[in-house]
């Protein structure tokens, strides 16, 4: 070994332990973000996640927090790689060395050691994303909507990063090679990085923060919109950075001070709180970040209970088995021939009505948008609603309603949880054909789970001599029928698809439409000469070409009704809702984990000579075991605590806010939850465990489990 | 060979600046051995830091081999480290993915070519503090009497100025500082170097032809060497207890 480059080649390959952890910290974080983008940006969740819906801006809201998970770990990662690096960098420096002779070798490996890991990590993600998605596929749930189509143009989002993780690593470099203090430099591994030494306020403090960053950012949309009379801005959601600086606190609390209250055993984590708070800085960031990714892949858990338990409740508590709503000038099938259908498959139908309705268009006071401000205006032709006569709704539900003249009710379900997109406030209704006009006012609900306003058109109830006058002369494009029936004993499926595939066969193209594709704001808009917006690309489409596809089946004005249909094709309907959720709370979890191994892993790597002298000073290997499980614990425990009861409780702060109130399917939703975050917990723990042996492994202290028999 | 004249340094604690150095000045001669000796705190470290370079200074000045340090640039400073000056630590700073005979190589490597030249020079450092039987082994392999005596080989290999050596007896049992002094002596008696070493060790600062004190900042006092070894520690042991108030 006689030249310089021989030498660092000779000292690379000594570091190799270091450079592996670092290749593979960047590698995952790559992996990750590269496989999330690749997901969020692919043709298939794209074309199911309704544009500007909450489940899109909820999964950037995960993607955005993964990425500032992966951004900081992969910061972290390069910042513990320089630590080590740091020593030897040092000595070559007080022999003698020159930054101008020491750059070459160290641009050259941090480059290789980025590149190499983050291009191999981008790559990586690709298959990985394959891998996962076909694994959902086999074992989970499957649909034609399922089948995974990427959409190249996401590269760029991990090009960008391991752009940035290539500069930063390289500035690093650059700010060590240009350090003047070299004493500083050979002992940067050994330097403390006190985490800042608030009191005992700011735990407390912390919490509050966090709670009311939560309810603010929830809050201030619609705190807004109520006082600017505007859409709210992006940067509004900023306000939940106040919760990310209360969970920082909190954090610090943590590290510093530590949750036990009273004086008793002052003495017993005296150790372990010592070193953590000497590595203070880096703990507390590390506990934030796994935090924050844990309540991400958290809250993109949620999302599942809170969907599938409304869907699945919703199904349950139809009073009817069956019921459909068609236009008179469609040719439905007929009683007999649905009970002769249904016979084939064995099946009797009973309960079997059959009542009249008419569309009109309703006159209320709307939100309307101009030059990005709100205002609440009348509108002749507001909406446009399905109207039955007070017998009609006492026959469907067998309870009878008075509906007073000149009023009308609204149908909601028992729970009242889908009343806000009930028209409550309309003053006049229009025959659509007629144009005949009759003044109304709003005396409120009349209850009917199978008529209430979910995924169709909202219907209202008049007083049977106003209903019988509405329909007079109006064309049959604007009349229609409803059906409602149960079945004899057992339900059958195949029935259920066949009776719902018929059904579709039945309409014409000028049906084919989402229930929110209103006819009287059409008319509205094409009396004043504009395009409605419903005829522009900015709507979402059904097709009768694709009857099972999660739009057609969520969105089709005419889509009948069938507890059995519901409740068994709940997963495959909402199988890329579901997956893509699963998908970023692993994404979420996976990143969050490494980051607490490599943070338990550092524990050993920067603890070593002291776990060395306290077993110098006689400690036992219970004792070390004891002192290592303190801080390793502390790195999985709090921010599973945290992260997760953040989440649980903003749901249920969502929940309450949605219609202030909890229903069933809600608190249904909540339980699930918990049960969730039980196996969350049943799992992390396993890995605490592992991790906890590869330390204590490397520190020389034995088995957590041969600690126990020796005790 | 070695002047320092009104040396100020000082380290800042949050927006308070702590003076470790209040204007030291002292010069060292062509292959005189000295030691720097005083107690915690009183700057000990910081001067012989100050003269290698390794942390910047506020005021005063350092003379090497006639060339005045201060302003200085990095490259040029790198190069009088590693041309003119050689160092012993006390936690060795041995390259621990190197054996003991590239380590002793190294200043060699960064200067740029190992000639034959350079590796017959090896062969006799090694010899002369006998660690050639461990030439192939690593750090992690050899005591710390090895390790801090291929320090002291590591720091000739350049044929420096001026070896500056911080507490190198400070992590070592009695027989393993015997060793690394002798290592000394043999580099002065043999080779000519000029040695400036700091340390607590009254004993090893006995071998040293004259002994620096510092106390708080300042030179306290010199003293020397002019009997033989144990009177000369006898008489620095004095100064010390008088330097720490013990004897009026």
């Amino acid at each position: 070994m006689k030249k310089m480059a021989e030498l660092e080649r000779k000292l690379q390959k000594n570091d190799r332990h270091q450079a592996v952890l670092y290749l593979f910290c960047n590698f995952t974080a790559l992996m990750l973000v590269t496989a999330y983008s690749a997901m969020m940006q692919s043709v298939t969740v794209q074309t199911v996640f309704p544009e500007g819906g909450d489940s899109r801006k909820q999964m950037y809201m995960v993607f955005g927090l993964t990425l500032f998970g992966c951004v900081v770990f992969t910061l972290y990662a390069s910042s513990l790689f320089f630590r080590k690096k740091s020593r030897q960098l040092g000595i070559l420096m007080a022999l003698g060395a020159s930054a101008e002779k020491l750059a070459p070798g160290l641009f050259r490996e941090v480059l290789f050691l980025s590149c190499v890991s983050g291009a191999a990590g981008t790559a990586a993600g690709v298959p990985f994303v394959y891998l996962l998605w076909n694994l959902f596929r086999i074992l989970i749930v499957d649909s034609e909507e399922m089948k995974l189509t990427l959409d190249w143009e996401f590269v760029w989002i991990p090009a960008l990063l391991l752009i940035f993780t290539v500069l930063c690593v390289c500035l690093m470099a650059y700010g060590y090679l240009k350090r003047t203090d070299i004493i500083s430099t050979v002992q940067e591994e050994h330097k403390n990085e006190l985490a800042k030494n608030w009191g005992r306020w700011c735990g407390p403090v912390g919490i509050v923060l966090t709670a009311a960053g939560a309810v603010l950012g929830y809050f201030s949309p619609q705190i807004y919109m109520k006082t600017a009379k505007a859409y709210p801005p992006d940067w509004l959601n900023g306000i939940y950075f106040i919760a990310l600086a209360g969970l920082y606190l909190v954090m610090l609390h943590t590290v510093v001070h530590g949750w036990r209250f009273g004086k008793k055993n002052r003495y017993k984590n005296l150790i372990a709180r010592s070193m953590m708070k000497f590595q203070g800085r880096q703990t507390v960031n590390n506990l934030l970040v796994i935090s924050v990714l844990i309540a991400g892949g958290v809250f993109a858990l949620f999302y599942i209970p809170a969907l599938g338990s409304s869907v699945f409740l919703t199904a349950e508590n139809l009073e009817y088995d069956y019921s459909g709503a068609w236009r008179t000038d469609q040719q439905m099938l007929t009683e007999e021939e649905i009970r002769k259908k249904a016979e084939t498959y064995g099946i009797l139908l009973k309960d079997w009505k059959e009542e009249e309705y008419v569309s009109l268009g309703m006159g209320s006071r709307v939100e309307t948008e101009r030059n990005g401000k709100l205002y609440l205006e009348y509108r002749e032709f507001a909406s446009e609603g399905r109207f039955i006569s007070e017998t009609a709704f006492a026959s469907i539900t067998g309870n009878s309603v008075q509906v007073e003249p000149g009023t009308y009710c609204a149908a909601a379900d028992q729970e009242e949880g889908s009343t806000l997109y009930l028209v409550q406030s309309a003053d006049k209704l229009t025959n659509m054909t007629t144009m005949e006009q009759m003044k109304v006012s709003f005396a409120g609900y009349v209850y009917c789970n199978t008529l209430s306003h979910r995924d169709t058109k909202a219907v209202y109830v008049r007083h049977d001599q106003d209903y019988k006058r509405t329909p007079q002369g109006a064309e049959e494009q604007w009349r229609g029928k409803m059906l409602f029936f149960n079945v004899e004993g057992e339900d059958s499926y195949a029935f259920a698809k066949d009776f719902f595939y018929s059904c579709v066969d039945c309409f014409g193209p000028e049906c084919e439409i989402p229930y929110y594709y209103d006819r009287v704001k059409k008319y509205d808009a094409e009396r004043k000469g504009e395009i409605y917006w419903g005829d522009t690309e900015a709507m979402t489409p059904v097709s009768y070409d694709r009857p099972d596809s999660t739009d057609f089946r969520t969105y089709w004005a005419y889509m009948p009704k069938s507890r059995i249909l519901d409740k068994n094709d709940t997963l495959p309907t909402y199988a890329v809702f579901f997956m893509m959720f699963i998908f970023a709370s692993m994404v979420c979890f996976a990143s969050a984990l490494v980051i607490g191994y490599t943070r338990c892993r550092t524990v050993a790597v920067l603890n070593r000579y002291v776990f060395e002298d306290l077993k110098r000073l006689g400690a036992s290997p219970g004792f070390l075991c004891r002192e290592v499980r303190n801080q390793c614990g502390k790195v999985f425990q709090i921010p599973f605590l945290t992260g997760s009861s953040v989440m649980f409780l903003f749901f249920i702060l969502i929940f309450y806010a949605n219609d202030g109130k909890y229903t069933s399917s809600e608190f249904l939703a909540l339980f699930l939850c918990i049960l969730i975050l039980a196996v969350l917990g049943g799992i992390l723990y396993g890995i605490y465990q592992k991790t906890l042996n590869t330390v204590l492994r490397e520190l020389k202290v034995g088995k957590v489990t041969e600690i126990r028999k020796a005790k | 060979m070695l002047y320092v004249k009104n040396l100020y340094k000082s380290y800042k604690a949050g927006k308070t600046a702590y003076p470790v150095l209040k204007g030291v000045s002292l010069s060292v001669a062509q292959g005189e051995f000295t030691a720097v000796m005083g107690p915690s705190g009183s700057g000990k470290s910081t001067l012989l830091n100050c003269i290698s370079c390794y942390v910047p200074f506020e005021e005063g000045k350092i003379t090497l081999g006639g060339q005045e340090l201060k302003g200085l640039s990095e490259k040029e400073l790198a190069k009088i480290r590693n041309e003119k000056l050689g160092f012993v630590f006390q936690d060795f700073m041995l390259l621990d993915g190197l054996t003991v005979r590239e380590n002793v190589l190294v200043p060699k490597i960064i200067e740029g070519k190992v000639t034959r030249e350079d590796e017959k020079r090896c062969d006799t450092l090694l010899k002369l503090f006998g660690i050639t039987y461990i030439q192939e082994k690593y750090p992690a392999e050899i005591s710390g009497g090895e390790k801090q005596r291929t320090a002291v080989a590591r720091s000739l290999m350049n044929q420096p100025l001026l070896i500056l050596a911080d507490e190198p007896t400070g992590n070592l049992d009695s027989k393993s500082s015997r060793a690394v002094i002798d290592s000394f002596l043999e580099a002065r008696n043999q080779m000519n170097a000029t040695i400036f070493m700091v340390t607590h060790d009254s004993f090893a600062a006995s071998f040293c032809d004259r002994v620096i004190l510092l106390k708080d900042g300042n030179i306290y006092k010199q003293l020397e060497r002019l009997e033989e070894r144990s009177l000369f520690q006898d008489r620095l042991l004095e100064a010390i207890k008088e330097m720490s108030g013990e004897v009026k």
